[in-house]
């Protein structure tokens, strides 16, 4: 059972083709994970599955809804964005406050007090998440995401600003929602974490997937890594010094 | 030694041209060009009607009312102390200014923010003063201005911009430095304009150099002028921080405890709450309920201008003032939408719709009370305490429907949209009319008052029935939109 199906979707912002005609399907209980050059159409590709932005051409279906029903999508899954942006003026528990009370969960306090745990942000509950640092500001875009046990999440470059501590405690909680069936669909530069967690992946350049499949099924010979296999796909290994 | 060395020149260029793309960005490239025109039309206009105008008003309170209205219009603008804190604080979310570059270049905050300062001059110059001077030239052989007159009216005008602006980047810089810094500042700017007015102590014109000018011509006063703006623009630049340490400010959790308390809202409560500790917590509650306040007295200063400027001595009643509040309500709305960056609640399950509907709530909650205590306190002032009833219910209709269409039009980019050329007319379009024939209606009343009832009434329940229409189509217009700051598609 497929919990993203996407065929033949494209997008142009002005004269700029950023997705041409692609086509991909994540099945339930996968760790999917998405790879690009800078600029490659990552992070738009994930705005559109999740109904952030609409397509040109192509069809979309997201944990069963169409992506002409976004805010189906999005009180579904859970959505880890690039930015590291919580509300600026409201404290760390209120923001996470705010995603319960958005989302119409019950129980407020006991999942608020659960996540502030699990990142070890009990003492800046009440600072105002302008005044956090990157890393906490991160924890609480990643909390927010969680906080209501989604079936699908989606994270794009969600181990940016975390300390090596959190990342492989992040690490952990990702495997175990897998382990439980639950789907995961990220974008990263990160290519060593990503090796360690993803059954599948799909390589984007230039708005078009160029490989798609679980990581042996794109070596090309034995012992070839994420990067290797990376760099072959996007053909550009004649990276030269400055 | 270069003053003005390559490099700044450079960034001064970038600046410039950050600024003009920011605004093709927002509003299109014809919008972005809209406002100059706007400018052009208003001023040859205004111009036109000079004549008129100077049978009643000498020419020294025209050049008064002038000068003045350029030098709040620079102080608008040049609150760009808090702007530079805000970008270096990351405040705004993922928009990036070269405002940003001292975080990773070798260059100074007090030289960018100077940078800045001659940036904005010349955008300002450029975008209203240069349409300004030839919206007045285009009428000037039918009003008998030289040519040399109208430039040095558009030199002063300027310089009174320059120091309008100086003066607000001082402020707001030392209010970085500390809280009582920058009150000081803004207590000593309000001291010195009540002891020009209605103090009478000091003369306009030596608080006001460009003013001094026309007093005697002599250079001197638009030389001093210039120094004066440099100063300030030098005092305000020395006055930024260097870096910004981001203090872990902590409130009590109020959130829920508010939620709890607007259950009569209904599904918006949560955002309503929300919106609420923003307005609080940002300092923007007194500026906003202030602004609308002043608002509120710019109504009584148009009816002075129609009595004693244009010399047509209307007895406006308590209707005709109640009618122009909704007007006023504009600029309290676009406030609102400019205190956060919302970028988070798009990977939440509701639509921009939601958070315009909460803010609108706010805008109600925060006004309500002010229009009433204003039609009242006029009501009773002239004497109409039996028009009262029906002004409060003008004042209702007609603050509901401009706010609505404010809302329907620009969303949450109220500041930037209303900029663009499609919204400005289609706004025009939808408020000038019904608001005019209300406006007709209360001055008509004392003369044919079943007539004028009858355009009130009907006016009125027009704008109840286009509001709770444009108030359905929220959600059709702007439930897709994102809640990042981009264009709008408009």
């Amino acid at each position: 059972m497929s919990s993203i199906e996407a065929t033949h979707l494209s997008k142009r912002f002005g004269n700029l083709t950023v997705l041409n005609n692609i086509s991909l399907n994540v099945s339930k209980g996968e760790f999917f994970g998405l790879f690009g050059s800078n600029g490659a159409g990552k992070t738009t590709l994930l705005r559109i599955l999740t109904g952030q932005l609409s397509a040109d051409s192509g069809e979309v279906r997201t944990a069963g809804y169409s992506i002409s029903d976004p805010i189906s999508i999005k009180r579904s899954v859970g959505i880890v964005p690039e930015a590291e942006s919580p509300p600026t003026f409201l404290t760390a528990r209120e923001a996470l406050e705010l995603s319960c009370l958005l989302r119409n969960l019950n129980n407020v306090n006991e999942r608020v007090d659960r996540w502030l745990d699990f990142f070890d942000l009990q003492e800046k509950s009440d600072v105002l998440c302008r005044d956090l640092s990157k890393g906490q500001r991160q924890k609480l875009m990643l909390t927010s995401a969680f906080i209501h046990e989604p079936s699908l999440l989606f994270l794009d470059e969600a181990f940016i600003n975390l300390d090596p501590i959190y990342q492989r405690r992040l690490r952990g909680y990702l495997k175990s929602l897998v382990e439980e069936g639950r789907t995961i669909f990220m974008c990263t530069h990160i290519l060593e974490i990503a090796e360690k967690l993803c059954s599948r992946v799909a390589v984007i350049d230039k708005g078009s997937i160029v490989a798609q499949g679980s990581i042996d099924e794109l070596r090309s010979q034995e012992g070839e890594d994420l990067e290797e296999i990376f760099i072959r796909t996007v053909k550009n290994e004649n990276a030269h010094l400055p | 030694m270069r003053i003005f060395p390559d490099i700044d020149k450079q960034l001064l260029i970038d600046m410039i041209k950050e600024e003009f793309r920011l605004h093709r960005s927002l509003v299109g490239g014809l919008g972005s060009a809209f406002f100059p025109f706007i400018i052009f039309l208003m001023t040859a206009t205004c111009a036109f009607i000079t004549p008129l105008i100077a049978r009643n008003l000498n020419q020294s309170t025209m050049l008064l009312m002038l000068h003045v209205a350029s030098l709040i219009y620079g102080f608008y603008i040049g609150g760009f102390g808090s702007m530079g804190e805000q970008i270096m604080t990351r405040r705004l979310g993922q928009v990036n200014m070269l405002l940003k570059l001292p975080q990773i270049y070798p260059i100074s905050v007090k030289k960018v923010m100077a940078i800045f300062f001659i940036k904005d001059s010349l955008f300002y110059l450029v975008y209203t003063y240069v349409p300004m001077i030839l919206g007045i030239s285009i009428v000037a052989p039918y009003v008998g201005v030289t040519a040399f007159g109208i430039l040095r009216l558009g030199v002063t005008a300027f310089l009174a911009f320059m120091i309008g602006m100086g003066l607000s980047f001082v402020s707001s810089a030392a209010s970085t430095r500390s809280r009582i810094f920058g009150a000081l500042a803004y207590i000593f700017i309000i001291a010195t304009a009540l002891l020009v007015y209605p103090l009478n102590i000091l003369q306009p014109q030596y608080v006001l150099l460009p003013l001094a000018y026309w007093a005697d011509r002599s250079l001197i006063w638009p030389i001093l002028s210039v120094i004066l703006s440099i100063g300030l623009a030098a005092t305000g630049s020395l006055l930024m921080k260097e870096s910004y340490e981001i203090k872990q400010t902590k409130f009590n959790n109020s959130l829920l405890k508010i939620n709890a308390r607007l259950k009569v809202i209904g599904e918006l409560r949560p955002l309503v709450a929300k919106e609420w500790l923003e307005l609080t917590r940002s300092g923007n509650m007194l500026p906003a309920v202030g602004g609308y306040t002043l608002n509120l007295l710019a109504i009584v200063f148009i009816s002075w201008l129609f009595d004693y400027g244009f010399g047509i001595p209307i007895n406006f009643n308590v209707v005709f003032f109640s009618a122009f509040v909704g007007f006023m309500g504009v600029m309290t709305y676009s406030s609102l939408t400019s205190i956060e960056n919302n970028e988070y609640l798009n990977v939440m399950p509701l639509g921009v719709d939601s958070l315009i509907k909460a803010k609108l709530v706010i805008y109600f909650i925060l006004t309500s009370g002010v229009t009433a205590g204003y039609v009242i306190l006029i009501g009773l002032l002239k004497g109409e305490v039996y028009l009262i009833p029906q002004s409060l219910l003008v004042a209702a209709c007609t603050s509901i429907y401009v706010v609505a269409v404010t809302a329907y039009l620009t969303g949450l980019w109220t500041n930037t949209l209303f900029f663009g050329a499609k919204t400005i007319i289609k706004f025009t379009l939808m408020v000038i009319p019904p608001l005019t024939f209300i406006e007709v209606g209360t001055i008509l009343l004392p003369f044919k008052t079943g007539l004028a009832t009858w355009m009130i009434a009907s006016a009125s329940m027009f704008g109840l029935v286009a509001s709770s229409l444009l108030f359905t189509r929220l959600k059709k217009r702007w439930s897709d939109a994102s809640f990042s700051l981009v264009s709008s598609g408009e």
